[in-house]
């Protein structure tokens, strides 16, 4: 009995008004934790690339360098490709089995 | 470097001077369809790949179901450079599976399976199977919600095979349901069976290919066929490839990193829109299309039983195809590969916009 009157006597602090307002306040707060609900799934998403600017800029500069060195690998190859053709239709590539041996 | 003592060394225990004239005796013929060679080499090339990335990332995984996850997010987040190597090795499995099937509809289409290739094909069809069972078991090594509900349902479908399906069920889960125990079991079939089996299978197929020559389509066999050294000619034209295959690769793998999700919960309601992987979206879909009985039969063991049968078929398509293997032409077959591939495109992309 003597716990019920000291919780009364707390609970008379607060007037009617004061419950009001926290209810409308509540009310008023859910709409805004709903929409506050997929930022907070997005923050729990796990970061599969650099989140840091400087290393985001560091890996497309790499991929712009990588792709620049493949073109230019590729120019080699043709160039390379086209020579041995070359060589190939003028038959020059092939073994002569009567050419004589310097040693 | 010229190193001529060590040269003389070898060539006393080694025909060096052997190797080096048969790779320059190997011929390629040179035709309009020679482009479909190189899909072979780019799948070999994506192989070696998904290879050395996979090792790369099994120094760190850890297959258990309290730390599988985990793992992966740490070699995402925290070890240098392994976002990239996992994307890669994310992607390279892609980029591999697509051109496996472009290098098989390719030679369903040029006839390439013909008499007598047979075992050609029966050895490249067994590891495309091979390739799609490394896609799956990769999928659940990730552990997270999406991997579990996908290989609960793909280890469920293939429990709807009438007799042996449930045996063929409870070997791949290694229980009752998709546990720890399927975790490490895909794992062990990721990282040492397939790899072994891949590795014979793929050392039979060149080895076949080397045997009996590059094949020429049936319709520019009456034609003079111009021929190529393989080396140096067609070795640069795939390092050419491999290149760009790289580049592309590589884009993929820094613009498109893979996501990870929630970490499983085998007690949790799967996801809402669970799909497979694409190259499974074309069975998903052709299992909808089927009731849920059909004349007191189940549905899904006759749907289960009907594609099983189509590619039964198709794996043994060249002893099917008499014509060709006579060298004449045979446009059944040759419809026949075009409504497969349709089939498949189709299906896959209704799975995949649905």
């Amino acid at each position: 009995m003597r716990r019920v009157a000291i919780m009364g006597k707390f609970l008379s602090r607060f007037s009617s008004v004061w419950f009001a307002r926290l209810t409308a306040a509540a009310i008023l707060l859910l709409p805004v934790t709903a929409v506050a609900a997929p930022a907070a799934e997005k923050i729990a998403r796990i970061a599969v690339f650099p989140t840091a600017p400087y290393y985001i800029f560091i890996v497309y500069e790499s991929l712009a360098v990588f792709w620049v060195a493949i073109l230019g690998l590729l120019v080699i190859i043709r160039m390379k490709l086209r020579e041995i053709e070359r060589i190939q239709a003028m038959g020059a590539d092939n073994e002569d089995p009567d050419a004589p041996l310097l040693e | 470097m010229n190193c001529p003592r060590l040269k003389e060394w070898l060539e006393e225990r080694y025909d060096l001077e052997g190797m080096k004239r048969l790779a320059k005796g190997k011929l390629i013929p040179e035709h309009r369809y020679d482009l479909w060679y190189y899909t072979g080499g780019i799948t070999l090339f994506l192989f070696i790949l998904q290879f050395l990335t996979g090792m790369l990332m099994a120094l760190y995984y850890v297959p258990h179901i309290d730390f599988a996850h985990k793992s992966i997010i740490e070699i995402v987040t925290k070890l240098n450079m392994g976002w990239f190597f996992r994307s890669l090795h994310h992607w390279g499995s892609q980029l591999a599976i697509v051109f496996l099937f472009i290098h098989l509809f390719g030679t369903l289409l040029l006839k390439s399976y013909r008499k007598p290739r047979e075992f050609v094909w029966l050895t490249g069809f067994i590891l495309l199977g091979i390739s799609i069972f490394f896609g799956l078991s990769g999928y659940l090594l990730l552990w997270d919600e999406r991997a579990f509900a996908a290989v609960r349902v793909a280890t469920g479908g293939a429990g709807a095979f009438p007799v042996i399906g449930g045996f063929i069920k409870a070997f791949l889960r290694g229980s009752m349901d998709v546990t720890g125990d399927t975790l490490l079991r895909f794992y062990a079939f990721h990282v040492a069976i397939l790899p072994i089996l891949t590795l014979g299978l793929i050392g039979l197929h060149i080895l076949l290919v080397q045997m009996h020559g590059m094949s020429v389509p049936l319709s520019l066999q009456a034609e003079k066929q111009r021929e190529v050294p393989f080396f140096p000619n067609a070795f640069y034209k795939d390092l050419a490839i491999w290149l760009v295959v790289t580049g592309v690769l590589v884009t993929f793998t820094v613009f498109l990193p893979p996501e990870i999700g929630v970490k499983a919960d085998p007690l949790a309601p799967p996801p809402e829109n669970v799909k497979p992987e694409w190259y499974f979206l074309f069975l998903m879909e052709t299992l909808k299309l089927f009731p849920g009985s059909i004349l007191g039969m189940n549905g899904e063991t006759i749907a289960i039983m009907l594609v099983a049968g189509a590619i039964l078929f198709f794996f043994l398509i060249p002893f099917f195809d008499r014509k060709s293997a006579r060298g004449e032409k045979s446009p059944l077959f040759t419809w026949i590969g075009v409504i497969y591939l349709l089939y498949f495109l189709t299906m896959t992309a209704v799975g995949f916009l649905s």
